[in-house]
């Protein structure tokens, strides 16, 4: 069982990274479109980013908005730079962990796939890609 | 000088026990893991394992749970946090 696990966390405590090539492919794409998308408005994930915080208030507060594009970013960053790590840290781990969950429901909000109906009724290559994400994010969980 | 402070005293109390917390909410959706929920919640609030369980399934089962409630700024930095997490999440005023 143990060969088949994608992360595995290790007795020195760092998370050994066990993805395929095809598989950091897919990291890779995923942590690039998130860090695109925190720059780009016109990023068909940025409007995803920029959720409200008070929907009862017209306009969120800029401290918390900056906050969250910043930590968004910086998660992301991290999980680029460290892509073709075998070993991660926790903080790395949890950038990794993070930044897959934000490609993830951007893919899915983008696509407007947020019921299970529409998830069931969406093209096959986007739902392998939306399962790809969730086994990541799955195997990763496991080990934080 | 002294009744004037009382007054000062009393009108503060007032302000506070009449004061709203601030509820900060998860929002569910159809692709999250729920093991993901779990860790993000157990990383953000320091929950025990039992208590993020249960806030993931009234999640799960709801649609949406209130994870924290309090003061207004810690609230919205909860919030924030969550959503770099990359969860649903938003504040409103408790009812």
């Amino acid at each position: 069982m143990v060969g088949n696990k994608l992360f595995i966390r290790r007795r020195d405590g760092r998370i050994e990274v066990r993805l395929s090539d095809a598989g950091r492919a897919v990291a890779r794409e995923a942590f690039g479109h998130v860090v695109a998308a925190e720059r780009d408005p016109n990023h068909e994930w940025h409007a995803g980013l920029n959720a409200p915080i008070d929907p009862s208030s017209d306009d969120d507060d800029p401290v918390s908005t900056l906050n969250r594009q910043h930590e968004i970013s910086t998660n992301a960053e991290l999980a680029v730079m460290t892509l073709q790590d075998q070993f991660l840290n926790d903080a790395e781990a949890w950038a990794w962990l993070s930044t897959f969950q934000i490609a993830l429901r951007s893919t899915v909000v983008a696509n407007g796939l947020m019921s299970n109906e529409k998830l069931d009724a969406c093209p096959s290559e986007l739902l392998e890609y939306i399962r790809t994400l969730q086994q990541f994010l799955f195997a990763l969980a496991e080990c934080l | 000088m002294r009744r004037l402070t009382t007054e000062t005293d009393v009108t503060t109390e007032k302000i506070v026990a009449t004061e709203r917390p601030w509820n900060v909410v998860v929002w569910d959706d159809p692709v999250t893991p729920m093991s993901v929920v779990v860790v993000i919640f157990k990383r953000i609030f320091g929950y025990s394992n039992n208590k993020c369980t249960q806030l993931m399934l009234t999640v799960h089962n709801e649609g949406r749970a209130i994870v924290w409630s309090g003061q207004r700024e810690r609230a919205e930095s909860y919030c924030v946090k969550l959503q770099v997490a990359g969860l649903q999440s938003t504040i409103e005023r408790d009812e």
